[in-house]
């Protein structure tokens, strides 16, 4: 048909690339986290997922730390001027 | 792999609830700390946490429902049931702020002169911003409605432009009422009626943001081909929060700004 056509091949590339037309990218991700790895859906996308767990879970570690810090000020008697 | 012999999702352990809890914990005590020592960042680590938990909960989500599949229909109907119990206790939050209203002002005490509007208030026009207001939200809506009508047809763009559309509309009504709060004749610490105005309307006008946020996210799913003609919860879920804040709206429009103008 493409012969009968003359219908280039670039033009379907051009187009998966275009703002206008998105590809439908589903599938690809239905086959990534149905992989049968054991990782758990938190961090099986990949690199970007861990790197971001580790910053969340070091902000909620320090996080409790720097709340127990500031337990022990507001429990201090308040220094008068 | 194991395979269940069962429909019900077993999630996954997740470290989201702990970083929640922790993100409410701090946020909590940050507030209290902002208070009495002047010092912010106990609070603000909070809020950035709790934007990282969310942000990465509600990931977690769409990864087990639109790409493992784990949204089977007994799954979904408990997400129905879970959603419509969640909203129904924000029922009961608004409740509160409106039963503080009524019990103000169905019995104005001496203090306020007897009479509501209290002496001394000038009260906003409702015919006025409030219910430009109140057609955008009821507009919004419709719009909302076209959305789901058009998801449910498999009509990609117009999903999209009615959607974009509602969202559009739950941003002018946030500007609009910004608008109103900045050239309000009265402020919060204005007595009852400051106090009751401000409360209802300003927890009213955090769940419009909510829900655009809500609706927003639905945009992105529409667009990367998330929702199915017959499988796309989270939209009906935003949908149902989106007509829950404008009945909210409704009656905050009959009752504090007609009724009580």
């Amino acid at each position: 048909m493409n012969r009968v056509l003359k219908v280039p091949v670039m033009l379907h590339r051009a187009f998966s690339s275009s703002a206008r037309q998105l590809r439908n990218k589903v599938p690809e991700a239905q086959k990534l986290f149905q992989e049968d790895n054991g990782l758990p859906v938190h961090i099986k996308g990949g690199t970007s997922d861990v790197l971001l767990y580790r910053a969340t879970m070091t902000l909620t570690i320090a996080g409790t730390c720097y709340s127990l810090y500031w337990l022990l000020v507001a429990s201090m008697p308040q220094r008068k001027p | 792999m194991a395979h269940q012999a069962h429909a019900y999702h077993m999630v996954d352990p997740s470290p989201w609830p702990l970083t929640g809890a922790v993100a409410a914990l701090l946020l909590t005590s940050g507030t209290a700390i902002w208070m009495h020592f002047n010092s912010m960042s106990l609070m603000s680590l909070g809020m950035i946490l709790l934007l990282l938990t969310i942000y990465q909960w509600w990931r977690d989500i769409i990864r087990e429902g639109t790409f493992q599949g784990h949204h089977t229909p007994p799954v979904q109907k408990g997400l129905r049931y879970g959603m419509i119990l969640f909203i129904t206790s924000e029922v009961f939050f608004f409740l509160g702020f409106f039963w503080a209203f009524y019990h103000s002002s169905l019995a104005p005490t001496p203090e306020l002169g007897g009479c509501w509007p209290p002496t001394g208030i000038t009260t906003l026009d409702p015919f006025e911003v409030p219910l430009l207001n109140t057609a955008v939200l009821l507009a919004s809506g419709v719009t909302v409605t076209w959305a789901h009508h058009s998801i449910m047809e498999g009509q990609r763009k117009q999903a999209i432009q009615s959607l974009t559309l509602t969202i559009l509309l739950g941003f002018y009504f946030t500007f609009l009422q910004g608008m109103e709060y900045y050239e309000a004749p009265f402020t919060i610490a204005d007595g009852v009626y400051g106090s009751t105005f401000f409360v209802a309307t300003g927890f009213h006008g955090l769940h419009v943001i909510i829900g655009s946020s809500f609706l927003a996210v639905c945009l992105l799913r529409q667009v990367q081909f998330h929702f199915t003609s017959k499988h796309h919860f989270g939209f009906e879920a935003a949908a149902w929060y989106w007509h829950f804040v404008d009945v909210v709206w409704l009656f905050l429009y009959i009752s504090i700004y007609w009724w009580g103008s």
